[in-house]
Parts: C-alpha cells; structure tokens; sequence
C-alpha cells in the first residue's frame, strides 16, 4: 500500500496537498502571502475532507522548509510539526526548491541539457536560488549550488563564470510537489526529519550601543 | 376554583416586579397577619441583588390577572446556600399545588445560580407546610424555639442538598507564544497538570531587549520539545485532549503566527475543537488554577516586559474592561533599558532588583509618571515610564559629569521605587474608584521583591484582597492559555473557528476569538 502524505508549503501562499506516489488526492492553495496562519487551519481540514480521509489515515507528513519570506514559512512548518505529531506520521522536510526543480523537470522534458536555476523573491532586491543539474537514478534533482540568498544578476554572473549557460526559471513551490518530491526521496532513503527553517538571514537586529542610547557609559 | 382550572395554565408563575408590591403586601398582611413583613422590608426583598422573587398569576378574564402567591428566594453570589425567604399562597386556593409550584421554581433558581443547600424555616404548627417541604426532599436539621413571634412558635429548619450536576472537566492544552516564552500547558478543568515554558531570553540578552524574529524564531525550535514535555509532564497522550486553546494576542505577530499555526494544525489533525483566547485575559485566569476559580469583579495590574494594562473583570468571559495601560514604555521594559544604562545585564529586573540591596529608595526623588494633577484627570489609570528612564540617564550622567562616583545601589532603589510606587498606586486607586476590594497581579515583573512588598503593604492598609499566583503562572505560559480554555469549554461555549487570525493588537474586551 503506498503512503498517504499530507504536505504542506507555505513559502509563498498556503498550499496544502495530499498525494500518494505521483498522484494527487486533493490539494488547496491559497495564493495570499500574507494570510498563512488565518489560512492553514481550514486548508487542512479542507484537503482531508476532499480527499475524503480522516486525519489518521496520513502516514506522512511532508513540509517545504523554503528558503523564504520567514514569517509565512514558520506558519507552515509548526503546522506540520504539530499535524505529525497529532496523528503519529512520520515527518519529511523538503527544500522547496528541491520541489520546484524536481517539478519543471518532470513537466518540461525539453528543457536545455544546461544546469537549472530557480530562484524566488526575497525582497529587498535579492533572490532565494538553487541550481541543479538534472535528476540523478532515482529521479531526484541534483543540487549544484544554493540554496543561497543574494542580488539575481550577481548570482547568475557568478554561477555562469563556473556552470557556463543556465536556464533561469522563477515560480512558487506547490504542496503537490513537495509531497512528490517527499515519496521519491523516501523510496531513495534520502528523506530527512529535518524542518528547520531555511531562512539564509540572521534576524534584524542590532546589539545597542549603550554610549549611543544614553549620553554616557557607566559602570560599577 | 378547581384543580383542573389551575392544571389548565390559568395561572402561570413570573418574576416579580416593583408594581406587584401592592398586590404582594396585601397577600402578606393576609396570610402572616401577626408577624407580616412592612411594605418596606418587602420592598427592599423584591429590589435586593441576592433575591428573586416570583408572583403565581390566576388569568381571571383575558385582561385581568390577580396575584394569588409569591415566593422569594435569596442567594448571595460567592456562597453555596441559599435561602427560601417566604412562600405565600391566597387561601381560596391551596391545596392545589400552587404552593409546590412556587417552591419547585425556587429550586430550580438555586440549582441555576449553583447552590449545593438550601435552607428555609417552617412554623412548627404548620404540617401542611412541613409535609410540602419533606415531600420535595428537605431535611429537619434543628429546632428553634419560640421563632416565631408574638405566637411563641418554634421554627424547624430545614435543608435540602442539590447535588451538583457532574461536571464534565475538559482536558485542555493551551499554546502560549505572544512573546519569548514558548508555553504549553495541559490541564483538566480548573486542575492544572503541566506546565512547560521554553524561554528565548538569553538569545536576546546581547540585544538588550526582545527582538520579534529571534523570538519567532525560537518558538518553532521550541515547539515539539515543549508539547513533548507537556505530555509528559502530564502523562497524558494527545487523544486524551478534549481541545486546544491557543493565544492569539495581544503579541508579537510573527510570534504569535508560529503558536496559531501548530495550534491548528493540532486541533485539525486531532480533531478537537480549538479556542482562540487573549493573552492579557489568560493571565488573570491563571488565578483559576490555584483557586478554582477568579474571583470576580477584580483590578488585575498585568506588568510584563511588552504590557503594563490596568484591567476591571467584572466576569472573566464576558465582562474585562482596560482601565489603562502604559503610553510608551513597559514596565519590564523600563527594567530593561536602566539597566543597561547602569551597565547590568539584561533581563533588567533581577539584575535592578539585586543591584538595589542595600541602596537607599528614597536617595534619589525619581518622578512617577503620569501622576501629576493635569495628567491624572486623562490617564488616571494609564502609565508612562519613558520619562522616567530618560530622567535616570540625566540623572546619571550629571553625576558623572562632576566626577561623581555613581552610587548604582541607590539609583536602581530609586528608579525601582518609582516604577513600583505608580504601578501600586494606580492599582489601588483602580480598586478603592471601582469599589473593587481585590487586586491581582500577572506578568513576569511579578517577579519583582519590591513590587510584591509594596502591593501587599497598600492592599492590606486598603482592605484590599491581594493575589499574586506562582511566578510559573505569573510569566507568560502556556497553562494559563488553557486555564481560560477550559472555562469556555465548561461554559458551554462555540468553539473558535479555523479562520481566525493573530492580532497583534487584539483587545482585552474580546477574550474569545470567534472567527
């Protein structure tokens, strides 16, 4: 019997899916990047019941660790986190553009023997990217470069000096295809439970300067 | 009169209002001839907050109704008894179970307003009465002779037990991530059965203060440890729960999007109900879990490195009104940034708090925000702690400037002594303005010696009832989360829906969100 997988991306909209092998059950996504935690809730009930299953018939539970916009993403893997751990499923976390890679792939058999980029927003004039190079036996993208973050034309200036001539494509991440790229992934025993949060940022924050904040500095 | 027009709902039984009183004293002055209530003792009965008195109505034509019984009950909020104050019926017609009528109407109030006794007085030479009471399961406790007056007729009290409906005690699991505490708290209706709080303060102590993303950050790390330990904590197993209530503010909003996000993934994948409840009400429902209950109506001063609010809870679900709160900064906060001005660490209370032993509080005449004549007509109930914190830097950096050696013990007495002095005297204003003779504090500046020595000092000069719960209920956590949880689960309320959001800013009046 092949497993069940609820996944779940939220490194652009809410996108909720549930596969078995390649093919899709059901899926939900909402494309408001904004809305992740009003969304999540229904869009997982919502997925079960079209899928027409009860949450304890998910054998797995698979989450797109990004990279991107933090404050969706985290929305996306608590819900996993949490699902998992509510109905006893194992948890798979993907690199969402693993997913993405791993889907143009599949679709487009045309694409340029030449390594693939794809790269997301991530504001303030910079790019989320990874390159690939094809998928390997078990039909799994492999990875070149990135994930990373940095300025588009820097990037691809620098990956071009090295891999020659890309194919650059853009797109977001679908639960669907974190969810097949989850299944490929446990069939080649290269799954991991690792969701850490791929946020290639440190925080914004800066330590206080206490001669800036107050005239002077004191001490005992 | 017959039996059967009665039967009939000729007469029907109603609350008893202020124009009844004419009616209800000529029925009095008619059946206790000898020892009848005055007009104004029956008026000041059907007017008290503690009773509830009805009339039995006979429909006589279709517009003319005639009063031919009354009875009272009386039942003081915060006590288990209760107390039947009289029952009257018209001569003409007893014997046709009006008067059981009246007194199983009684009952059914007691039962409502949650009394487990009831207690009522019968004339000894009155069988008829007695036999009534007997029949509907009250019990001769004791005799008081020559009760009644001028007749030298005893009295048998009587008590009747109404065994309280078995509650159905919720197991609820709250998850609290507002600010850098990641709380999960498990408990079973007002019990609490775990309580695990993952904090994110030392990530942020070279920062000197919160900061939102390295606390988001740390709740979703934090998140499956923290649920794991509550579990154990509480031996239970996530089927156990009976459903999940979650702060959705006021807070941090990339914090509080990771605690909504697990919490309804949660409830979706147990499928239980889920309970979006606020914050800053969460804490005054701490005080459930060591008392069963919140006493109501009480000030909750709630002091915390991002809240200084002033709150009135008349009813801890439906009635929490924000007196004030602070202008600019916390009260934590303001701990916070003299301390790094005088060189300590952070977090600023402890550090302030053990810097201050053995300085003098009254070194230094700090100003208290807000208290000034002009300012307490508009913020009676507000704070301000900015000025404050910026008259400590003035004050310091004179001192330094004529080469003074800063005496850091009593500057942080001082400053402590500022803080602590208006957030007391606001909190017993708030309580002695509003007549309200309690005051409970929450929030992890709680923590704070000082503040706890003058709040006890002032309350108990004010006769004021002071609270302070455990410090592991005082800081944000998880258990007070489903503390509140489970008093909407037990109340009988709607669950949340799945859509709601966080809201930074969610307000104290909506201690629920539905949607």
């Amino acid at each position: 019997m092949t497993q069940i997988t609820l996944s779940i991306d939220t490194t652009s909209g809410t996108s909720v899916s549930i596969t078995q092998g390649e093919g899709a059950l059901a899926f939900v996504s909402q494309p408001n990047g904004l809305k992740h935690a009003e969304t999540i809730g229904d869009s997982i009930a919502k997925v079960l019941k079209n899928a027409e299953l009860n949450p304890g018939d998910i054998d797995v539970v698979a989450v797109g660790r990004g990279p991107a916009l933090f404050t969706g993403l985290r929305v996306g893997i608590a819900a996993a986190i949490m699902f998992a751990q509510a109905v006893d499923a194992k948890l798979v976390g993907v690199v969402s553009h693993d997913a993405i890679a791993l889907e143009k792939y599949r679709l487009d058999a045309s694409l340029p023997e030449q390594p693939l980029f794809i790269y997301t927003d991530a504001r303030r004039g910079e790019i989320y990217w990874a390159l690939y190079g094809g998928l390997d036996h078990h039909g799994l993208p492999i990875l070149l470069a990135g994930p990373s973050v940095g300025k588009h034309q820097q990037v691809v200036d620098d990956l071009t000096m090295v891999h020659g001539q890309i194919t650059e494509v853009t797109g977001a991440a679908f639960a669907t295809w974190i969810g097949r790229a989850a299944a490929l992934q446990q069939a080649a025993g290269v799954a991991s439970d690792d969701v850490t949060a791929l946020y290639l940022r440190a925080p914004d924050a800066t330590e206080p300067n206490p001669n800036k904040a107050f005239g002077k500095r004191v001490s005992s | 009169m017959t039996e059967t027009a009665l039967a009939k709902g000729s007469v029907w039984i109603r609350a008893a209002l202020g124009t009844d009183l004419p009616e209800i004293m000529a029925l009095e002055r008619e059946c206790f001839s000898n020892d009848a209530w005055s007009e104004s003792a029956m008026q000041g009965e059907l007017h008290s907050e503690h009773t509830s008195y009805f009339v039995a109505m006979l429909n006589q034509s279709p517009n003319r109704d005639v009063l031919i019984g009354y009875a009272g009950l009386s039942k003081v909020s915060g006590s288990d008894q209760s107390d039947v104050q009289t029952i009257a019926v018209n001569a003409k017609y007893r014997g046709l179970g009006l008067g059981r009528r009246l007194m199983e109407h009684l009952l059914s109030v007691a039962k409502l307003k949650l009394a487990t006794s009831v207690f009522l007085e019968v004339r000894a030479d009155n069988p008829v009465a007695h036999g009534l009471y007997l029949s509907l399961g009250f019990k001769d406790i004791r005799t008081i002779k020559n009760y009644y007056q001028p007749d030298n007729v005893d009295a048998i009290v009587m008590q009747l037990d109404i065994p309280r409906d078995p509650v159905h005690e919720p197991i609820v699991l709250g998850i609290e991530s507002t600010c850098d505490e990641t709380g999960i708290g498990i408990v079973r209706g007002t019990k609490l059965l775990a309580n695990v709080i993952s904090s994110s303060m030392d990530l942020h102590a070279r920062f000197g203060g919160v900061v939102p993303e390295i606390a988001a950050r740390a709740h979703l790390e934090a998140l499956q440890p923290t649920l794991q330990q509550a579990l154990a904590e509480s031996g239970l197993k996530l089927a156990d729960l009976d459903a999940i209530a979650v702060a959705n503010g006021p807070g941090l909003g990339g914090a509080l999007m990771v605690g909504v996000g697990a919490a309804k993934a949660l409830a979706v994948g147990l499928g239980k109900p889920i309970y979006a409840v606020n914050h800053l009400v969460g804490h005054v429902g701490a005080d459930i879990l060591e008392r069963g209950e919140v006493e109501v109506p009480t000030i909750a001063l709630l002091v915390s490195g991002g809240h200084t609010s002033l709150l009135l809870v008349r009813n801890l679900l439906d009635d929490v009104e924000l007196l004030g709160e602070t202008i600019d900064d916390a009260a934590g906060e303001a701990f916070d940034k003299v301390a790094r001005l005088l060189g300590l660490k952070y977090p600023g209370g402890p550090e302030i708090d053990r810097a201050a032993v053995g300085g003098d509080p009254k070194a230094i005449r700090f100003p208290r925000g807000l208290t000034l004549p002009k300012d307490m007509e508009k913020h009676r109930y507000d704070f301000s702690f900015s000025g404050l914190k910026t008259a400590v830097a003035r004050w310091v950096e004179v001192a330094v400037d004529s080469g003074q050696e800063v005496p850091i013990a009593d500057v942080a007495a001082s400053f402590r002594e500022a803080v602590v002095d208006v957030l007391v005297t606001k909190a017993v204003n708030a309580c002695l303005d509003n007549n309200v003779p309690r005051l409970l504090l929450g929030g992890g500046v709680v923590a704070n010696a000082r503040l706890r020595e003058v709040a006890a000092e002032r309350c108990a000069k004010n006769g004021i009832e002071l609270r302070i719960p455990a410090f592991s209920l005082c800081t944000d956590n998880g258990a007070m989360i489903a503390a509140l949880g489970a008093q909407l689960v037990m109340a009988g309320r709607e669950p949340s829906m799945l859509s709601f959001g966080a809201d930074s800013t969610l307000p104290v009046t909506t201690v629920q969100t539905l949607s």
